[in-house]
This record gives C-alpha cells, structure tokens and sequence, in this order.
C-alpha cells in the first residue's frame, strides 16, 4: 500500500471564474504543470485554495482532474479538514476517484494534544486505504507540530502511514522525524513541502510538493534533479533563485500566486473571498521582486 | 595568524569542583583533549559552559588558562556576552589583552529592540577591539531577536573584523538568508552551525558548526565533517542521524546530560551549577545505556 514514490509533485492553483471553479481552466492549469516537468499533482493544497472550497467542489475538482490527466501522472489529494469525519469522507472519496495518495495536516481552528492527531490521522488513513502523508506546518497551524513520537505510533498503527511532508524548515525535526520513523519503516518518505531543498535533501527527503512550480517550473525541476543527484554545491545557485521567489511569495501566498500566474500569461482570476488580490501598489512590488530573479527569464509564459 | 573557522569547533564545558566553583586544573585537560582529538578551533564560554553561572572574575581567569592551554596549536574565541554590556565590553577588552583569537558574541540579551539596536551594538563592540569578531544569532532562545541578511550585510561592509556568525535557528531559510546575503560581500565568511547539523548546513555553504558532542565523541563529529567536505553524503547521513540523536539526548537542561555522559567517557567534568540540574545516577545510567546502543563506548576514546 506504501510504494507509493512521492517524487517531485507540483501543487496547482485553482482558477475561478465570476467566484464559481473554472473546470475547463483547470484544465489547462494541469495540462501546464504535466508539461512543465510534474512527476505528480497534489490539489488542492492550500495554494489551490482548498480551504475556500466546499467539500462537494473538492470532490468535483478531484474527479475532473483524474478523468483530464487519464493517468499521465498520479494525483495526489488534499484531505485536510478540522473535523475528523469530514477529512475522513473527503479520503474514502478520494479512493474512489482513483486518487494515488492523500495528503493531511492537522485539523483546522483546534489544537488537539498529539494522541488525537494520531486518532484524526489514523481515520483518515483507514477511510482511505491510500498512502497517507501527513503535512506539518507549524507556523500555518497555530504552532501545532506532528511530534516524532506521533510519526511512530502512526507508522506501527497504520500500513497507510507513508510519509511526512515538512514546511518547518527545522532541521533538529527534520533528521528527529527521518531517524525515528526509518527505525520503524525504512521506507519512510520525507518529502520537503518547500523549495528549501538542498537541506532536505541531504537529511534524506526524496520528495518536494511545489507551489513555486506554478510561476517556475523549469527551476524548481532543476533544483530538484540536482539535489537528487546530490550535486549541492551545484544546487546552491538555483537554490538561491528559489529563494528569492519564495520570498517574494510568502506573505502575500496564494493571493501573490494568482497574481504572479497572472504576470507570467496564465490567468486563473482572483482568490476566493475572504482573500483579495493585491492591490496596485503591492503588485508593483511583487512582480518587480519576481522579475528581479533572473531565472524568470528562461521560465514558460503562457500555456504553452 | 590568518583566522580560519571551519569543521568542527570545540566549545568546552567548564569544569566544576563540588562547591561548584571552576575546576581548573580539570578545565586545563579537558581543553587540551578538545586540541588532540580533532577540534579545528576552541570557543569558550558558550552557554553549555555555563556562561551565565559563573563570575565576571571566574569568566577572565578561566579564559587566560584556556588560551595558555591551547598555546597557539588552533584559534581560540572567548564568548563576552553577558546580561550587562558593561561587562561585555570588559570582557572583549580582556579577550584581547590575553591573547585570544577573537572574540564571539550573542545578540543582548532579555530585552526587545529593533534590528537597528542590533546594529548599533555589533558596531560599537565589534570597533571597541582590535580582534576577529563572531555574531551569534539564537532566535529561538532571545524570543524571535534575531539577524537578518540585510543587518549582516550592513555589518560586513560597516566591520572589516566581522568574519563569521554562530547561527542555531537550524532553519533552513534563515540560514540561507544570511548566508547569501554574506558570501558576495565577504567570500571567507563563516557560517557556523550552533551544533553539529553539518549535513544541512555544509550543504548551503556553510563553514562547520560549534559542537555539543565533542567531549564525548570527537571520532563522530570529525568524520562526519569530513564526509560533509568530501561529498560523502550517505555515510554522511549515517553519521547525522546518529550525532542527532546524541543532540537530542544532550539538549534539555544543557549541559547537564552533556557533564553527565562525560563520567561515562572516563573524564569527569563535576556537577552543573545551579539553577541547571546536576545528572542523577538514573540519569547517567540512562545516558549510558544511549551511549552503548549507539556503538559510543566502543568507537570513541575513553578518559583523558
């Protein structure tokens, strides 16, 4: 159930039109990301607004894109939720579709003791029966990290339990998380959930969930194949590159992204409510920081 | 001598006598152990020697024995960071006056300031000495006071002293702002590590690290520095996973599993001053048992 190989997975945003999911531009939100390099997609992360989307448009967005993609590349999807039956519904959903593997952080709004992280988790694995990877983002979750010990009993609980996907950036957790679980399972899977890879990589991650892919996909494939290569002193320019976009991003972030997919010829509309698009003014700062990177030069415009 | 910061530093505990007062003629072996067994340069006092415990008058007696000791066979920095700056600024005049390499110091203490207050002292301190001087950035213990790339760029083109940044976020965006920031500026500057993470450091650049283990495990910490530098990188994960897992053994209340361990090693060190706990016999039996499972006591030498 668990050789499931996470790989370079891009993270899509979803295109609105007049406030409803625009289905035939997300059709070509996916066609981009397949030609651009995507070993895999995962949608609809948060990036892909799936906090703004109903449970029924989730659904339908998972459905649309395995029936467009017809097994070009696996889909991952998204489950997170604050309640646990709903995340769990959202899984067993996601194995009908024909989903490859789910993804989950910790509920939304509370702030559960790490016992019932490991409850939520380990219902939405068995609702699943999927490879689950479990998302810790700390500073996007009112500081609630999956803790190590969590990742173990996870591992001896669930065949499901496939990975974890890191956003802290924190290479004490980090190398914790991979030691303790490997111990378990050696093939565990650490997938970096930011373009910081050249530290992922060389604790060991073997995977990177990308939103950056979106506006450069060419880079971030670079920087992917030279950290896998383990080339690092190689990576560190491209890594550099990276950075600058993950910088210019990260405030504004998905809000920054519709802009930025704008710029670069790849109009999917405005956030959803109650997010807004930047105004004039931020929007002159971002594209300038983005054009700033000299990467962007030799990155894709358009659909194409 | 031309200052070279690189591999794995020592940062030696401070020896205590029973009374807890300093330990010198144990300090002396222990400092000359650090030399012969592999450390590219001493630092000390750093917080694991218990800075913050001992005397202004204890701090300078201790540090003119510790530059004797090492008499010149590696570079040696004294840490003058105290709550006072009053005390700092002596201390730095002292670090000088008996012979030290550099000096190194953390961003003040206890109160909240803006970035420019950061500056302002790094300039006044780092201009009131006529030695190599090293920042020391530790966010997460100063309540989010912490550098920038911008104020170290500042710094590097305000300071021709300022050689290099003790960085214990172990966060890779952090790290590799500052890191980039610095490098275009000051090719030799170095990144250091506030422990042993020199997988995900050395990989972004960086120089080496401060080290936790050292009085323990040199072997480890040496060869693990050299995997890094040679490209190695699976042996040098092997290495990482297993220094790591020493870290985490060693960080609550350190240093004093830290002293602890070393009675297992065959080189007592005393007890911990107060308000730190001293290690129980549980406790070092404990941390004897981490030690076997690890291979420790048969891999690295025993006594003095």
């Amino acid at each position: 159930m668990t050789d499931f190989k996470f790989g370079l997975v891009h993270a899509p945003v979803t295109p609105f039109v007049n406030g409803r999911v625009d289905l035939a531009g997300y059709g070509n939100v996916l066609d981009f990301h397949l030609a651009a390099g995507a070993e895999g997609l995962a949608l609809p992360m948060h990036v892909g607004e799936s906090v703004s989307l109903t449970v029924a448009e989730r659904e339908a967005l998972l459905e649309f894109a395995i029936k467009h993609v017809k097994g070009r590349a696996p889909i991952v999807t998204n489950v997170s939720e604050a309640g646990t039956a709903t995340a769990a519904s959202l899984a067993s959903h996601a194995a009908k579709a024909g989903a490859a593997a789910v993804i989950a952080t910790v509920p939304y709004y509370w702030t559960p003791p790490q016992h019932m992280l490991v409850e939520h988790f380990l219902a939405i694995g068995e609702a699943a029966k999927l490879p689950l990877f479990v998302l810790n983002s700390p500073a996007e979750m009112n500081e609630v990290e999956i803790a190590s010990q969590s990742v173990v009993d996870l591992l001896k609980r669930s065949t499901h339990m496939a990975g974890l996907i890191d956003l802290s950036l924190d290479w004490q957790y980090m190398i914790e998380v991979i030691t303790v679980a490997r111990s378990v399972r050696p093939n565990f899977q650490l997938v970096s959930g930011t373009e910081y890879m050249i530290s992922a990589a060389a604790v060991g991650a073997t995977g990177l969930l990308s939103p950056l892919a979106a506006i450069a996909p060419k880079l971030i494939g670079n920087l992917y194949a030279l950290c896998m290569a383990e080339k690092f002193t190689e990576a560190r320019p491209v890594q550099e590159q990276a950075a600058i976009l993950f910088r210019a991003l990260r405030d504004s972030g998905v809000v920054g992204f519709k802009t930025g997919m704008r710029a670069m010829g790849r109009d999917c509309g405005g956030p959803r409510p109650p997010l807004k698009s930047l105004n004039e003014a931020d929007t002159r700062v971002l594209l300038a920081e983005l054009s700033a990177a000299g990467a962007m030069n030799s990155e894709p415009r358009g659909w194409a | 001598m031309t200052l070279v910061l690189k591999g794995v530093m020592q940062s030696p505990v401070t020896p205590l006598k029973e009374d807890f007062s300093p330990d010198y003629e144990t300090f002396e072996k222990l400092v000359d152990f650090h030399v012969r067994t592999g450390a590219t340069a001493i630092s000390w006092p750093h917080h694991k020697a218990e800075s913050h415990n001992l005397t202004i008058a204890e701090r300078k007696a201790l540090a003119e024995v510790a530059i004797k000791t090492v008499a010149k066979r590696v570079p040696i920095s004294i840490h003058v960071s105290a709550l006072a700056l009053e005390d700092t600024y002596d201390l730095a005049h002292h670090a000088q006056k008996s012979g030290a390499d550099a000096i190194i110091a953390i961003t003040p203490y206890f109160w909240k300031y803006p970035p420019e207050a950061i500056h302002d002292y790094f300039v006044d301190l780092g201009t009131s000495i006529d030695l190599p001087l090293i920042a020391y950035n530790s966010p997460s213990y100063l309540d989010g006071i912490e550098f920038t790339g911008e104020l170290t760029a500042r710094l590097i083109q305000r300071l021709p002293n300022f050689v290099g940044m003790k960085e214990a976020s172990f966060n890779s965006e952090k790290f590799f702002e500052i890191i980039r920031a610095a490098l275009p500026l000051r090719p030799n500057f170095a990144m250091i590590a506030g422990v042993e993470y020199l997988l995900p450091s050395v990989s972004l650049g960086g120089a080496g690290s401060y080290s936790s283990g050292g009085a323990i495990c040199p072997n480890l910490c040496v060869e693990l520095y050299e995997c890094c530098a040679s490209g190695k990188w699976a042996r040098a994960r092997e290495l990482q996973y297993k220094l790591s897992q020493l870290w985490l053994l060693f960080r609550d209340q350190y240093p004093s599993s830290l002293k602890g361990g070393c009675v297992i090693m065959g080189r007592p060190v005393g007890p911990t001053s107060p308000p730190l706990p001293t290690a129980s016999p549980e406790r070092i039996k404990f941390i004897e048992q981490q030690l076997e499972a690890l291979g420790i006591l048969d891999s690295e030498p025993h006594g003095w």
